[in-house]
Parts: C-alpha cells; structure tokens; sequence
C-alpha cells in the first residue's frame, strides 16, 4: 500500500513507538487545532465532510478501491462485505444529517460556532455556546470501523484535535478514512493521529492519557474500568461497553410476499459485517402462531444465508475461530438427532460459513457470530423478554418486523424493559448518525457549555 | 451376567489383539483393526440407542458405512447430555465423570466389570513402552488423590491401576480433596516422598496435571527447597489447569520441572487422555528425547480433522482431534473431541481447547 507517512500507523510495522513520540504527537496536534481547526465554522467541517463522504461512495474513489482491493487481507472482511458495510457508514454522512445531528443533540446547528438560543431560552434572554475539548482520545476496541468512523466526525466538528488509537491490525479502515480527509483538507488531517498498539500499554497510553482533555473508548467492562482507572481526574471518559441485540418477528408480519422480504431483511442482519458488531443479532424470537412457523422461518433464513454466502461471501476464520463454531454446531447436532422436535440445525455444507439452530427453548443464548444465529419461537415479546432475561441491561439494538399499528406497543414495551435502540429489521448494523449510542447523547460529555444571561 | 454375549466376543477379541500388538514391536496391524472396528460399529450401533438416533440422523448406518474413516464421531459435549452406553441402568458399578467446577452437568461414561478390565488392560499396554520402557516397576509418586475418595475420576483410577500394576514399594498418592472437593496437593507429603527418593537414590515417577505440578512446583520454590531426583526419575503430566494454579507455557512448565526437580526433559513424558476415553496417547517415550507428538495405541486412531469441512487435514495443518478408541467398548467408539491439534504424520501435536467450546479436562474435579 503506497500512502504517505502522515500518521503514526503509516510507519512500518517495526518501527517501534515510544512515549516521546506520543507526547510529541499530541502536542503537534494541539498546535494544528489552534491554527487550522479551533476557528472553523460548522457548515464549513459539515460541507469538507458530506464531500469526502460522496467521493467514499464513488466506485472509482481512490481510498475507496484501496479499501476494497487490500481490505480482506487486512480486516479479514470480504470485499462485498466491506463495500455494503462502508457504503451504509457513508450514505449517511450527509450535510443534512449533520444539520440535524447538531439540531437533536446541541439544541441549534450553530451551537458551536456561536451564542444561539432556542425559542424558550431567548424569551429568558438567555444564549449558550457549547465547545469541544482540544485533544479528544478515542481507545477504539471492535472489530468494526464504523464506532471509529463516527467518533472522527463528530469530534472534528467539536473542533477537537485527535488520537485515536486503534488495536493492533485494527487500524487499517480508520488510517484511510484519515488519509481521505487530509487529501481533501490537509489542514484538517493534519489535526489527526492514527496509532495502533496493543491495547493496555502503560508506556505509550500513560502520556496519551496526561495529554488527553477526553477520553472515548470501546470494549468490555474490564477494559474501560483499566482505562478510567488510569486517566487522571480531570480527564473526561466515555466508555461505550459491549452489548449484545436481537429481532423480533410478530406473526402478523409474515404473509404472503412479506414473508420473504422479512427473511432477507433478517438475512442482511447477520451479514452485515459478519454479525460481529454489538448491533448484530444474536437471536432472532419469531412468534408462533402465524402462518409461518418459527422453524419454517428458520428453514428459509438459511436458505438466504446459503444464497447470500455465494454473493457475498463472509470472512476466512483462524482454526480456533472455526474450530468455536465447529464445537457449537456438534452440540446442535446432538440435541437435533436426539429431540428433533425441539432442535433443529441447518449448517453450510463443507463450511463453517452460516450456521441456523432453531430452538423451540426461548432462552436467550449468546451466538459465536461469523453469521451464527438461533431462532427461536415465542408466544409474544414478553414471552422473548422473559428468555433473554439474563441480558436485560445488555441489550443495545433490537430489530423488529411488525405491522405498523402494532410495532409502537412492540417499542414501548422493549424501552420500557431497557432496550436502547429499536429499528426494523434489517437496518440492526445500521443505525442512522443521529442514534443514540447506548442510548447516551451522541456528543454525551464531550462539549461543555458557556451559558449567557443576557 | 446378563450382558449381551457379542460385547464379551469383542472384549476377548481385543485383548487379544492389544496382547499381540504390544508384545511384538509390529506395525499396526491395519487388517484387525479395520475388522475389529467395524465390528464394534455395528454392535454399538444395534445397543446404544441414543448412538443409533446420532447416526440415523447423520444417515450413516452399519449398512452404509464401509471404513472406520466414516464411522459417526459422537462430540464430546454429547456425554453431558444423553446417556452414551450399551449398559442398562443397574449394570453400570463404575461412572467417571469429566471434570471441571463450572459443569452442572459433567460427562459421563459409564462402565461394568468387563469394561473396566479392557480399560485397565488397554492403559498399561501403552503405559509401560512409553513411561516404564526400561523397567518393570518404579516408585510412584502420584499427585492427585487417590482413587477412594474420587471414584468417578478416569485419571485417578488410571494413576490407581498404574501403581498396583507397575509402582514399587512406597509409591503414594499425595493428593487430597479440599472441602470444595476440588483437587489439591499436600505439598508435605510430596516433599517427603521426594526427599526419601532422592536420599535413597532410588528413581522416582512422579505423575500428576499440570495445575498440581505448578502448586509443586511453587511449594518447592517457597520452601527453598532443591531436589535432584536419582538418575532414571521421570515425570508423567497431563491435562490442563482450570484456573487452579498460574498458567504456564508448556516449554516452562517442562523447563521449571526439570530445575526443580532435577529431572532431565526427555524423561518428562506428556499424556492425553479424557473421561470419554479408553486409551490414552502419550508424545514420547521416556528416555528418548527429540521431537514431541502424540500417539494412540495400535487399538486406537486419531485423525485431526478440519473444523471447516470435518475431513481430515494435510500433514501440518491445525484442525480438531477425533479419535476411534477400540478400548471404548460400552459407550461409543467415534469420539469428536474440541481439542485442537496440529497434524503430524500420523500422530498430532496438542494446541488446546477450542475457543467458545465448553471448558473440560481431567485436570479439576466438580464437586
């Protein structure tokens, strides 16, 4: 790959970091923020941004067709996998959706530019600024970029200057994403910093964290308790831990032709970058009682998943990878063979690929992923709400297929029982970019206010 | 007896063949095994019913299966939840269980008499060319508790036949169960054993899982203790830790056995084994130095398969262990474990367990 050295992650391989080095990055980025960053205005970032996001979605794109063509060495993903999960990141990144981005989370699409006051607050004679901290760290954990992708965005148009450290192999999608906005605003890359090493080194995260104004991180519980255990007290954190999701089929959506767009929309919930996102689902409950039983569901969702796997077909796994799958596949098979009234399994043959086990036991069980998912049958959604009991408080997203008149109550109950995100399905690894992550606001903690009483 | 007269032909008929096959130093003899396992096939598959419903369901019967290749390989996991035995109900005096404190539900493998002395026959007919290929007893110290208090322990009632049979006056068991029934040692008892070895220079077997050797290891090092064990002394270690003791790296674990115990690493010999098992494949003989892999007894093959395509891997690659164990007369012969391997001729080198799989191993009792 022939890109320049702009980043830390354009070095070789190895090329050894060092503390000096970081501390000096840091700095190097707070001198570009306050030079080209720090007195930009909002629609400015927001057009350099909605630009760079159209050249992403032009096949001929430079960045883009490197994304492609080495992405699957890199990432692991395929290419079909990597241009639907890219195209879907930035398709949404649109001036308008910035716009309203700011509208929902900051109250006015100027409120980082300037004093601005909603309706309420102006009768009170009262105006509010909000302003991004000046270095923002992002500890990016997932296997995916899109949590990465955006946490860039939103903290350019905080004005803040960034290190985002990514794990190590982890930084390639992050590193290009940074090169296309420095090719098209070199100032603006030159407010960014890309290095990946192994997550938990005190040598290069303690100058990282003495520098750092914000800290935003991703991972389990155990590493962002060590990562805010180790920032000093006036250091921000926002950490986002893992969660698990999952779609709900009501019987009155499955007739007729919508049966078969219900069953690709579900499809596309586990492909969608190889079910490896805390948004993916793991379970998918289908009510029973309808014209389509859960089993049959299940039966036809592996049909698409076979169909799927030959357009697009999911990523190579290491032995122990597969290995996971192989061993979980065997228990199925078992319990298959012995109750088959209760179990059944479909598998791809001669291939861990895709993986269905419809279980008629609706208790909530966490899938190996790389396109892995149960079925289950339930009489309702409090019937599914009592068999995923055990990750109540864990659950991000979930999916639903209902008829309109219906999928209001579907929702109230989910927020009620504490879902954060409920969408159709199909949209599960898509979440628009105004969505509240864990259901926190977007910019959460990062911008803080100056209020004026006029 | 009420057993089925055709299991006790096949038990005769497989002593018979692990007589001849470990008395002369033959190759393995492809034709009787081939024969024998087939055999066994059929007869498992016509009295073990939840065997049968496997392999109708795999569409793989005694009439369609022609080589032992193609023989249905009953996963493991699958000892926890169904009762794998051609044994009824009041027929089965002996039960070992796997281990491991975090299984409601352990495997179970169940076995009667008969089966229990072709178990006993087939373990010290590859015990002794590997570990004892020199001698005809040795002073045993065995790390683990002794077989009263953990009957359902197929490692310890190995270790147990292994003393009577091979271990010489003063062999002793200096494993105890804690109050959790877990497995502990009782460093003084090992130390004292060690020391009595060592001033009588007399060669000692020392034999245990990895997690007790680490607790000795650790007891020595506290102690200040240094032990030379007389020239001869060997170490038989097995299985894994299961959070019990620091894990260790193989290599290191090898290399602070062979400090610490003055016990040369060519003598240190490596067994794998499980609850589900017969037969056992050791990676050398002792003595013997040079390159580790693991081999199963003529009576017993392993193939490491893809995890992929469930075929059989090149020579090199990594994949999942199967075995097909003569020796597992009542239960099933076909055994996929989740243990993944390396492909080395006919023989394998052990990685671990695979990831995600449920935790097992012989190396932590349940309660």
């Amino acid at each position: 790959m022939n890109l320049p050295n702009y980043f830390l992650a354009d070095l070789p391989d190895d090329a050894p970091l060092n503390a000096a080095m970081i501390t000096e990055a840091c700095q190097t980025l707070r001198r570009n923020r306050a030079q080209y960053l720090a007195g930009r205005s909002t629609p400015g970032l927001i057009r350099m941004l909605h630009s760079t996001a159209e050249n992403w979605l032009a096949e001929d794109y430079p960045f883009r067709q490197l994304a492609l063509k080495d992405g699957p060495a890199q990432t692991g993903f395929s290419a079909q996998t990597l241009a639907h999960g890219l195209d879907d990141f930035f398709k949404q990144l649109t001036a308008e959706n910035l716009d309203a981005l700011l509208v929902q989370e900051l109250g006015h699409a100027q409120r980082l530019d300037e004093f601005t006051a909603n309706s309420g607050a102006a009768r009170d004679h009262r105006a509010a600024l909000a302003r991004g901290p000046e270095l923002l760290v992002h500890i990016a954990g997932g296997s995916l970029p899109n949590p990465t992708l955006t946490s860039i965005v939103l903290g350019l148009l905080t004005r803040s200057a960034q290190f985002v450290k990514c794990p190590r192999g982890g930084a390639f999608l992050p590193r290009l994403f940074a090169h296309s906005l420095y090719d098209s605003e070199p100032k603006l890359g030159a407010c960014l910093e890309i290095a990946a090493w192994p997550g938990g080194s005190e040598a290069l995260e303690a100058p990282l964290f003495a520098e750092a104004d914000c800290v935003t991180a991703t991972g389990t519980d155990e590493t962002l308790a060590k990562i805010q255990s180790r920032l000093p007290a006036k250091t921000r954190f926002l950490g986002h831990g893992h969660k698990v999701s999952f779609g709900f089929v009501s019987k009155e959506a499955l007739h007729g032709y919508n049966t078969k767009k219900i069953i690709s929309r579900a499809a596309s919930d586990v492909v969608a970058w190889d079910q490896l996102g805390c948004l993916s689902p793991h379970v998918f409950y289908v009510q029973a009682g309808g014209t389509v039983a859960p089993e049959q569901f299940a039966e036809q969702l592996a049909a698409e998943l076979a169909h799927r796997e030959a357009t697009g077909p999911r990523r190579q796994l290491s032995a122990e990878a597969a290995a996971g799958i192989a061993a979980r596949r065997a228990l199925y098979e078992v319990r298959a063979a012995h109750s088959p009234d209760s179990t059944r399994h479909w598998c791809s043959p001669d291939s861990t690929a895709w993986t269905v086990v419809f279980e008629s036991d609706p208790l909530f069980q966490v899938s190996c992923l790389n396109r892995f998912i149960y079925v289950k049958g339930v009489r309702d959604l409090t019937d599914a709400l009592n068999g995923a009991d055990a990750v109540q408080g864990k659950t991000s997203t979930v999916g639903i297929a209902a008829p309109e008149h219906l999928a209001r109550e579907l929702a109230r109950e989910l927020a009620r029982w504490g879902v954060t995100r409920v969408c159709p399905l199909g949209e599960m690894q898509n979440p628009p970019l105004a969505w509240r992550h864990d259901g926190r606001p977007s910019f959460g903690d990062m911008v803080t206010w100056t209020d004026w009483e006029q | 007896m009420t057993d089925d007269p055709t299991f006790s032909d096949f038990a005769a008929a497989l002593r018979g063949f692990i007589r001849d096959s470990t008395r002369h130093e033959l190759p393995p003899r492809e034709k009787s095994f081939d024969g024998l396992v087939l055999e066994l096939f059929r007869l498992q598959f016509a009295h073990n019913t939840a065997y049968q419903n496997f392999c109708r369901h795999r569409g793989q019967t005694p009439g369609a299966v022609k080589s032992w290749r193609d023989i249905p390989a009953m996963p493991n996991i699958a000892f926890k939840e169904l009762e794998l035995t051609s044994l009824p109900p009041g027929e089965r005096p002996t039960v070992f269980h796997s281990s491991g404190t975090t299984e409601q539900r352990p495997s179970r493998h169940f076995h009667n008499a008969e089966s229990l002395a072709l178990y006993e026959a087939a373990l010290l007919a590859w015990f002794q060319p590997h570990v004892l290929p020199d001698a005809a007893q040795m002073e045993m110290l065995v790390l683990t508790p002794p077989p009263e208090p953990a009957p359902n322990s197929s490692l310890v009632h190995m270790f147990g036949a292994v003393r009577k049979m091979l271990g010489a006056p003063g062999s002793c068991f200096a494993g105890r169960l804690a109050p959790d029934k877990s497995w502990e040692l009782d460093f003084q008892q090992a130390k004292q054993s060690l020391n009595s070895a060592q001033r009588a220079a007399r060669p000692l077997l020392v034999l245990g899982t990895a997690f007790l050797f680490v607790h000795l290891l650790d007891g020595l090092s506290a102690a200040g203790a240094a032990i030379r064990l007389p020239p001869g002394s060997r170490v038989l270690e097995t299985g894994g830790y299961k959070g019990r003791a620091r894990e260790l790296p193989k290599e290191e674990l090898h290399r602070l056995i062979s400090e610490k115990l003055g016990v040369p690493r060519a003598n240190i010999v490596c067994e794998y084994g499980m609850s589900e098992l017969g037969s056992q494949a050791y990676d050398t003989v002792a003595g013997r130095g040079g390159a580790r892999r693991f081999q199963f007894p003529p009576w017993a093959r392993a193939l490491v398969v893809s995890p992929e395509t469930g075929r059989e891997v090149a020579d090199g690659e990594t994949g999942l262990v199967r075995v097909f164990d003569l020796a597992n007369i009542r239960s099933v012969l076909a055994i996929q474990t989740e243990d993944l391997a390396v492909r080395r001729g006919d023989g394998f080198e052990l990685l671990g367990r695979a990831a995600q799989a449920e935790l097992r191993g012989c190396s932590l009792m349940a309660a």
